[in-house]
């Protein structure tokens, strides 16, 4: 393992590793377009040069491999003044586009201009002219002039995605980033695009022009979209501004998880968020009066919910109720749950696996046929097999055998149709849990208002078995509440259920009482999570 | 109607595919073959070229793109190119330029109306010694003057 | 006069057929280095010869050989380079037109030497008639038995395939030849690794000029030492064809020592400056190659020898100005040349090239300022040693060159404008 000294600090590293990632594991950040730590290196922005001694010219760091007893300087002058001289050159036929910029902020270029340069133009002639606002694909925008050519979008089509529809077409000063003329990409990981892009030539769809990058605050999540678990950031706003009103969040990037997604988000997930603050989010409890449902307080809808069950329970039994889970609950909402119901109610007839649950259409990059992102979690909470199948209760509650049906952000309808809406329409009690307005919930008689994914606390685990932490960014909208709260209000209300002030202390009780959680805490998890058990088949 | 290459054709391409180790090479080769028989590379002849190697069509159209000599437009019958790069300009190839657009009443780039002249400058065609050089279709005529110029014009109407 | 080398079938009728090749003694070489000598001792001929690489970076061909890999995973490759797009240079054009088997001959040999088994030669898109007179040799040597299986019954196989480029100048840089060798544009890849480990089709490469291995069947056949005692006396190294064009009588192709005084070049083999004039600038190793003033053309051509005064030897191609050349419009047809063949990949060379041309473009119609010239200067030296490939330098050494040695001719033409 080569030894060698950058800025006069002495750094051990694999054979093999380049000057800028050498570097990097010292804290000392070189700048750079072309490279990306993901992507082959094609040496072309000349932006990482550096000086190594004894060499006769600056070295770009992020293709040259570090030898034994090197000596790195990435701060002389002779390197400033190449950073400077290369950002000049860059800058001659960049447009000066910031203001309106949606890169603007985040950057590459901006920051590096301000960072190393903050000069005044010299360039009096005439900036080359290429497209803008090209309609690359469904999601993405190109701006041309904006590009600086670094190849990251070319790579990416073609190594990540497997797909060689991006090119740099003429040469020179007019070499220009485009797909063949008059076809768009339309793979599922056009934001990585954006993402990798370092500047603002492609830009996404759905945040152009709607908000400065800097106003918005991040937090740590995990994708909800599918069973892959993606790690990501969500962004969003306390306040909603620019007459976008309502919107609380504005997007997704990846966060870096080798073990699960790279660094890479599909499409699906990326924009998946929008039901967050969609108009049919549920943001108050609700009881149907005749055809329709009349707002009401949670006091009032817990109460009807609780009184239905008790009623149920003690008149017919625990095996005339039904709880239908979703796997787009966390573990600790799914855990709540499965102690109000199995433990409290003595109900047996608990199963997620609604038919057609994991039949999306999947991809072999990330996306999964699954799109739920805590069935392995379902699975290892034993949330199926212990009463009826989710299919067989549809019957029973058709035959009037089950008599109280619990949605708990499930929706039958969606997976089973008509079926299920004959049956669910026939169910003496409809309780349906969740966050947005769906074919189920319309048949309910209660409707109790649910946190989504940036709302509250908890944890999912992926299909490989990894167990993953949800952060939460926002307060739940209106009245909403995170599910294992519900389940907890409700325990209140039907025996000795324990009063749970937070996700973390259900987590807590799950890790003495469920094997595969056995000794974890959400510290232990970390931002990485951590493997809890294979893969489910 | 969908392009393809004839027969005659499809055999030259099928003898210069074999002497290639990877089939992808053959993409220069095949749209040389591609604008002798269409005379102008078209997004029809670009699609054609590219399933018939196996190729990604972004790939054939950067290299349309890169390279001069395959044209993305129809050219003129006779394909006047002058040399306009150092030793062509020390002896006049400006002039020369200057009397062809004047002849042709085009600018460089440009085709006449009647699709028998394309005028372009290039650079150095590899005549230095001489210079000045003008490359119409495959054939160099050099040592130009204005007067050897009008002679040629002449002969080629 | 000695007898030419190189050149002698220039002027030779049908030299570029078999049969006449071989009556003037073609093909020996070929038998002699398949039937009478190990690859080893022909490599080390090579590297006495003081052969060095003619296609502009003088790299000592032996030397180059001998960086292929014995055994490689891959197979290994011979390509020849006949791009030939430096400006003023028109040296293998001839060569590949009068004398194609000499070309055929060397790689032969070359790729017997380095165990190669597949030849190609990138020819540039404008050379026709180079490109069918070496289709000719190559198929009368199979026919002759020179290629394919089984050559002169040794049991060497050789394969040879003309690739014919399509117009751009970058396809000259190696790298950039073996990517549009391979179908791809003509865009220079990153080194290392070098292509004589990973190079056509990821296989070890070796990478000639066609002069470099039209001298081949020479050096094996009358010995390396012979080949070195070529060059000029304390410089060896050979003969070397001098492409000569611009303000002389005589333009023209010299076959010459190398180490042929410039001033000889200019004076004595091509007859002096037009009409003549007084010269006032000369471009010694084609457009790449800074250029020189007359006090400066006593100098030896030859690698060193140019170095030392800030030149270099390029393609060996000589570009005569006389006094009265406008030197404005001269860079600035260089300036353009370079903005124009620019792939595009790495950025200074993009867009470096591209802001001088526009400068200079601006200067030549009277539109300069005072600060244009400190700007190019700056620009130049922005580009110099940070690109991908040698193009970028290649732009700085014009650049540079012009204005600094010739700074007054262009303040006069920003001071009183165009003419
Ligand atoms: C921009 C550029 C253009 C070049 N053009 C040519 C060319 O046309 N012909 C050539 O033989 N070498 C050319 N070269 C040099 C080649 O990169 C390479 O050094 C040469 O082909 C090696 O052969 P040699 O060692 O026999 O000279 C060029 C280099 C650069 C950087
Ligand atoms: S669009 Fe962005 S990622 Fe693609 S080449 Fe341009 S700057 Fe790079
Ligand atoms: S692959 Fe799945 S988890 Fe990853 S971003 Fe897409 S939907 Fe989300
Ligand atoms: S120096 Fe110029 S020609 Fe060479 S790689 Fe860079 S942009 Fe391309
Ligand atoms: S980051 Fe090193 S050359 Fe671009």
């Amino acid at each position: 393992m080569p030894t060698l000294t950058i800025d006069d600090q002495q750094v051990t590293v694999d054979q093999g590793t380049t000057i800028l990632e050498a570097a990097k594991k010292l804290g000392i950040a070189i700048p750079h377009f072309c490279y990306h730590p993901r992507l082959t290196k094609v040496d072309a922005c000349r932006m990482c040069l550096v000086e190594v001694k004894d060499a006769p010219k600056l070295v770009t760091s992020c293709s040259n491999a570090v030898r034994d007893n090197m000596v790195v300087f990435t701060g002389t002058p002779k390197v400033e003044e190449a950073r400077k001289s290369i950002l000049e050159f860059i800058l001659i036929n960049h447009p000066l586009d910031c203001p309106i910029c949606d890169k603007a902020g985040e950057c590459t270029l901006q920051d590096y201009y301000f960072r190393y340069s903050s000069q005044p133009s010299r360039f009096k002639d005439n900036k080359v002219e290429k497209h803008k606002v090209v309609d690359l694909g469904a999601k993405m925008v190109l701006d041309s002039e904006r590009c600086v050519v670094c190849g990251r979008c070319v790579r990416f089509c073609r190594e990540v995605v497997g797909e060689e529809n991006l090119g740099i077409f003429n040469r020179g000063d007019h070499s220009e980033i485009g797909t063949y003329p008059g076809k768009k990409i339309e793979h599922n990981y056009q934001g990585n695009l954006v993402d990798v892009c370092p500047v603002g030539a492609l830009t996404a769809k759905d945040f152009r022009f709607k908000c400065r990058s800097w106003l918005l605050c991040k937090a740590d999540t995990i994708c909800p979209g599918c069973s892959n678990g993606c790690n990501a950031v969500v962004h969003f706003t306390l306040r909603s501004f620019n007459g976008i009103k309502g919107q609380r969040v504005f997007r997704l990037t990846p966060r870096e998880n080798n073990d699960v997604n790279k660094i890479w988000l599909c499409d699906v997930g990326r924009w998946g968020y929008s039901f967050v603050d969609s108009i049919d989010r549920l943001t108050t409890p609700a009881l149907k009066k005749g055809e329709d449902f009349v707002k009401g307080d949670w006091d009032t809808a817990l109460r009807e919910t609780a009184s239905g069950l008790k009623t149920v329970v003690e008149r017919y039994g625990p095996s005339a109720v039904g709880v239908i889970p979703s796997p787009h609950l966390t573990n600790e909402d799914l855990y709540a749950l499965k102690c109000l119901f199995s433990c409290v109610l003595k109900v047996a007839n608990i199963d997620f696996k609604l038919p057609g649950l994991d039949k999306g259409e999947g991809d072999k990059l990330l996306l999964k046929a699954d799109r739920h992102p805590n069935t392995r979690g379902a699975e290892l909470l034993g949330l199926s097999g212990t009463g009826l199948s989710a299919e067989a209760m549809m019957e029973k509650v058709k035959t009037g055998e089950i008599r109280a049906l619990y949605l708990a952000g499930s929706d039958p309808v969606k997976y089973i149709g008509e079926k299920a809406e004959e049956a669910l329409s026939r169910a003496e009690l409809l309780i349906f849990q969740g966050t947005n307005f769906s074919a189920s919930c319309k048949l309910a008689h209660v409707i109790l208002p649910g946190a989504t994914f940036v709302e509250k606390e908890g944890t999912f685990t992926n299909y490989q078995g990894r167990l993953q932490k949800i952060n939460k960014a926002l307060e739940p909208l209106g009245e909403a509440l995170a599910d294992w709260e519900i389940f907890t209000r409700l325990g209140k209300r039907l025996g000795a259920y324990p009063s749970y002030r937070c996700a973390e202390e259900v987590f807590k009780d799950m890790a003495r009482e469920v094997a595969p959680f056995n000794g974890l805490s959400y510290q232990k998890i970390g931002p990485q999570g951590i493997k809890i058990a294979d893969s489910s088949q | 109607m969908a392009v393809a290459f004839s027969e005659k054709t499809k055999e030259r391409f099928k003898a210069i595919l074999a002497k290639y180790p990877e089939k992808g090479a053959a993409l220069l080769p095949a749209m040389w073959l591609a604008q002798k028989e269409f005379s102008v590379i078209t997004p029809e002849v670009e699609e054609y070229v590219a399933k018939l190697l196996g190729v990604p069509l972004v790939r054939v159209h950067e290299v349309l793109t890169f390279y001069t000599m395959y044209a993305a437009k129809p050219l003129g019958k006779y394909h006047l190119q002058l040399c306009t790069n150092i030793s062509c300009t020390l002896l006049g190839a400006e002039d020369i330029l200057e009397h062809l657009k004047d002849k042709l009443q085009i600018g460089a780039g440009e085709t006449t109306p009647d699709k028998k002249f394309t005028l372009s400058t290039v650079e150095c065609l590899g005549y230095c010694g001489t210079a000045p050089v003008l490359q119409v279709n495959d054939d160099f005529h050099e040592n130009l003057t204005t007067k050897k110029v009008d002679e040629l014009l002449a002969k080629l109407k | 006069m000695p007898e030419p080398i190189l050149s002698r079938n220039f002027s030779k009728k049908n030299a570029h057929t078999l049969g006449v090749y071989i009556q003037g003694g073609g093909y020996e070489a070929l038998k002699k280095a398949l039937t009478e000598m190990k690859p080893e001792q022909i490599i080390q001929e090579v590297d006495k010869s003081g052969l060095k690489g003619r296609g502009g970076a003088g790299f000592p061909v032996g030397k180059k050989w001998s960086f292929i890999p014995k055994e490689a995973p891959k197979p290994k490759y011979l390509v020849i380079n006949a791009d030939e797009g430096e400006p003023g240079t028109y040296k293998d054009r001839p060569i590949m037109e009068c004398d194609p088997h000499a070309v055929v001959e060397g790689a032969i040999i070359t790729c017997f030497a380095v165990g190669i088994h597949w030849a190609g030669i990138y020819v540039r898109g404008e050379y026709v008639k180079s490109i069918e007179r070496l289709e000719g040799a190559i198929n009368e040597a199979y026919a002759k038995g020179y290629l394919g299986k089984n050559i002169l019954e040794t049991g060497f196989d050789l394969d040879m395939v003309v690739h014919r480029g399509a117009g751009a100048y970058i396809c000259g840089e190696e790298t950039g030849l073996l990517e549009s060798f391979e179908g791809k544009k003509g865009q220079p890849r990153m080194k290392p690794p070098f292509p004589a480990i990973v190079g056509l089709f990821q296989g070890p490469t070796v990478i000639n000029n066609v002069e470099s291995i039209a001298a081949i069947p020479h050096i094996v056949k009358n010995g390396g030492e012979w080949f070195n005692g070529l060059g000029a006396p304390g410089i060896g190294g050979g003969v070397k064809l001098f492409p000569v064009s611009g303000h002389v009588k005589k333009p023209g192709v010299y076959e010459l020592p190398m180490g042929t005084p410039l001033r000889e070049i200019i004076y004595k083999h091509a007859g002096g400056i037009r009409g003549d004039k007084k010269l006032k600038a000369v471009i010694p190793g084609g457009a790449s190659a800074p250029v020189l003033k007359p006090e400066e053309i006593d100098v030896p051509m030859e690698y060193a020898n140019l170095a030392k005064i800030g030149s270099m030897m390029g393609s060996g191609a000589v570009i005569v100005m006389d006094e009265d050349t406008d030197l404005v419009k001269t860079l600035r047809v260089l300036m353009c040349f370079y903005a124009h063949e620019s792939c595009g990949k790495c950025t200074p060379c993009r867009e470096g090239t591209g802001w001088m041309a526009k400068i200079i473009k601006r200067i030549e119609k009277g539109e300069g300022e005072s600060a244009d010239l400190d700007t190019i200067v700056s620009i130049a030296n922005g580009i110099r040693g940070r690109t991908l490939c040698p193009l970028g330098d290649a732009a700085v050494g014009p650049a540079l060159s012009f204005v600094t040695k010739f700074r007054q001719e262009f303040e006069d033409y920003i001071k009183v404008g165009a003419g």
